[in-house]
């Protein structure tokens, strides 16, 4: 298959040697790149039980067949792993631009295994590896590694980098690229950490082939205009994810001071308009034509953001209604390698712990001084930070509040209130890194859309099929903020690997795709009891707005859980049944589950 | 006689205008490969955006030894038989956007005779062809 490179490249940590292996091709057919790709090759090489923070986890950078080409918003780069956060698989994104200079320096996929005895720094040139001490660089914030890195090395390298959080092995370490990119969630800076790998550098200077160039660049062109420069995506350019701030608040579904309450009285403090009067100008990743990126200064920071998951779990949710303190904690957290959502979970979680009076942490919602000071003591595991460095699940276990502990499978939850969009609950719970807004986002139909978000009729079918779409896109690492359509994916990847692919091998893909993630938590011991809402979701009723007394009534979230089991071709338990795998060709890996 | 002009406001750093060029005349895609560079990066200032084309000064013209390279319409033009690959345009551009091939050809900018696929690929304008005065 073209626009694939069809190189492996395998580094050996412990002992600081790699080498280049072939692409299994035929993986490659099924699971295509990104996400899919890198399950199926961490579903084959880790063992059952792997620790994640031990040498025998795998940091898998993963490109797909469109990244280095001009099909619009394919700059991500999907890093996949044994999730320290949550024991499950874990699939997180980047965006900036290194995802192209991995391809350009010849990969599909870079495997990162081992340990190495000392901090180093990985360096890629084309075919050169090397393996540079990274002593002097231990401790510093990720924004000095790239810029010691890029004075040294030059400026057309991108950098893959982690903080402090990382080295210390704090479980929602994320890694930063090009300063304000960061891939959050889960804990895969973490892994970095406990690999004693500071930085990977990288630099490409080749090309990527393509069956058909002039096809792909005719369909992509046409794309670019026709459906990514358009109104319904649009603002992604003109606003950025700061827009979904006002939408969340007019449906009632903006976490507030912990997920108390579904509106923020100075929700407009950090909404879109607040953001674009710090701006100072927008950013893309590699090919795409919206730029997302706001980039802003403010009399506290200048950033890249913040995006709306940062406004509303670090602003609304921690009861911060000021865009300058959230700006400068988002960040500090980008410096000191921290994920903003789980970061600003476990601070809003400690401020409701003190306000009941369960814990003194010392904070209160709104204290914008004492929650500035939080980021670097979590990720010095400082004073309260050695506390909240443990994340919401385990503070739960030590200091109570289970019930309001928003978290599933040990992973804090991200800008979307549930009890306000009933299909959003079955996603977190279904998501394969716990709760997740990147596997499903149905509250586009729902919450902010035309569908009643206060039922469970059609939410399960609904989740599977965006569960399924994302699986794929993400495994062309495509971008989320293209609403591209099947037919138009499928074209695409016709003119670029030199097939005639039809959308219906491409849904069955993504569906194949999703169980796999499922395997492998299958294979960790994971079941259906891992698929629940925090109590507070089903039992506390919402008080403002339009939402006001609503919450998700347990025997609809149970039926709701049921019917998407049904659906998936899943027992009751959670498990996919076999006539399920035999369809999705996964009949062996589910023998290798214990199915 | 048009020319290539950046507006470095509208740019957006996504490097469509790259891979599009080499896309076009190179038959894949590699941003070193293009006939003109965009930077886009956070240095320690703060965010840097740059770009270097082609803006037919003519000293690749007056330093070819060979007569391979003249100036057309606003823009050099080579004739691949006459060039002997020495290299000397490269080395003189002063914005740097003449590479070799590995064939000893220099990659040289002709506005893709005269509708710039770098043009028709910025998404918000920051890449215009505009009209100016013939001499």
């Amino acid at each position: 298959m073209k626009s694939y490179q069809g190189v492996v490249l395998r580094i050996d940590l412990t002992n600081q040697t790699s080498r280049r292996e072939e692409l299994n091709r035929e993986w490659a057919r099924q699971f295509w790149g990104g996400k899919g790709l890198g399950y199926r090759y961490l579903f084959a090489e880790l063992a059952p039980g792997t620790d994640p923070l031990g040498p025998d986890n795998k940091l898998i950078l993963a490109t797909g067949p469109f990244t280095g080409t001009p099909v619009p918003c394919s700059g991500k780069l999907t890093i996949v792993t044994r999730s320290p956060a949550t024991g499950t698989v874990l699939d997180c994104s980047v965006g900036g631009a290194i995802a192209g200079e991995i391809k350009y320096a010849g990969y599909d996929l870079v495997i990162l295994e081992g340990r190495a005895p000392f901090p180093v720094v990985v360096r890629i040139e084309d075919d050169r590896v090397a393996f540079e001490p990274a002593g002097d660089l231990w401790g510093l914030g990720t924004h000095a590694v790239e810029h010691q890195l890029t004075d040294k090395w030059g400026a057309e390298y991108r950098i893959l980098s982690i903080g402090p959080a990382g080295e210390n092995l704090v479980p929602f370490a994320c890694i930063t690229s090009e300063l304000y990119r960061q891939a959050g969630r889960g804990g895969v800076g973490t892994v970095m950490g406990a690999k004693n790998l500071k930085a990977v550098a990288v630099r490409g200077t080749g090309g990527v082939r393509v069956a058909d160039a002039a096809r792909l660049m005719d369909l992509a062109l046409k794309a670019l205009r026709s459906d990514v420069l358009t109104d319904t995506n649009l603002w992604a350019y003109t606003d950025g994810t700061p827009m979904i701030v006002e939408l969340s608040q007019n449906a009632g579904i903006l976490p507030t001071r912990n997920f108390q309450d579904g509106t923020f009285a100075d929700f407009a403090k950090l909404s879109s308009p607040a953001v674009q009067a710090a701006r100072m100008a927008k950013k893309a990743c590699l090919s795409c034509g919206l730029g997302c990126g706001n980039y802003i200064r403010t009399g506290r920071a200048a950033v890249e953001g913040p995006e709306y998951e940062t406004l509303a779990v670090a602003g609304a949710n921690c009861g911060i209604g000021d865009l300058e303190a959230v700006a400068a904690f988002n960040a500090a957290c980008d410096d000191l390698g921290l994920d903003t959502i789980s970061a600003g979970g476990v601070v809003a979680f400690a401020m409701e712990l003190t306000e009941k009076g369960l814990h003194d942490f010392g904070i209160t919602f709104g204290d914008v001084e004492r929650y500035l000071e939080i980021p670097d003591l979590i990720a010095r595991r400082k004073g309260i930070g050695a506390e909240l460095a443990a994340g919401v699940k385990k503070m739960a276990e030590r200091f109570g509040g289970a019930e309001f502990a928003m978290q599933i499978k040990g992973l804090e939850f991200p800008g979307y209130e549930p009890r306000g969009s009933w299909a959003m609950a079955l996603a977190y719970a279904t998501a394969p890194r716990g709760a997740c807004h990147m596997s499903a986002w149905p509250v586009a139909e729902e919450a902010y859309g035309s569908r009643d978000p206060f039922t469970i009729e059609g939410k399960a079918e609904l989740v599977r099929n965006l569960q399924h779409y994302n699986a794929f896109k993400f495994s062309l690492s495509l971008c989320d903020f293209w609403a591209v359509s099947w037919e138009t994916m499928a074209e695409l990847l016709s003119a670029a690997v030199g097939e005639d692919l039809a959308a219906e091998e491409l849904q069955l893909a993504g569906e194949r795709i999703f169980n796999l993630a499922r395997l492998f938590n299958v294979r960790e011991g994971f079941s259906a009891r891992d698929d629940n809402v925090p109590p507070r979701l089903v039992k506390d009723a919402l008080p403002s707005g339009a939402t006001a007394g609503k919450l998700i009534p347990p025997d609809r979230y149970a039926a709701m859980l049921k019917e998407y089991y049904e659906l998936r071709g899943w027992t009751d338990d959670g498990r996919p049944a076999s006539v399920k795998l035999e369809e999705l060709g996964l009949a062996e890996l589910g023998r290798k589950a214990g199915l | 006689m048009h020319r290539l002009v950046f507006a470095m406001e509208n740019c957006i750093g996504c490097r469509l205008c790259q891979l599009a060029c080499s896309g076009r005349h190179e038959g894949r895609f590699s941003p070193l490969e293009a006939r003109l560079a965009v930077v886009s990066r956070y240095g320690r200032q703060g965010l840097v955006v740059e770009a270097r084309l082609c803006d037919a000064c003519g000293r690749c013209v007056d330093a070819c030894p060979t007569g391979a390279l003249t100036m057309g319409d606003g823009v050099p033009l080579l004739n691949n038989d006459l060039c002997d690959r020495c290299g000397v345009c490269a080395a003189e551009c002063p914005q740097e956007v003449i590479s070799i091939k590995d064939d000893g050809l220099p990659r040289i900018c002709d506005h893709c005779g005269g509708q710039p696929v770098c043009v028709a690929w910025c998404p918000h304008g920051a890449l215009k062809l505009e009209e100016v005065s013939g001499q």
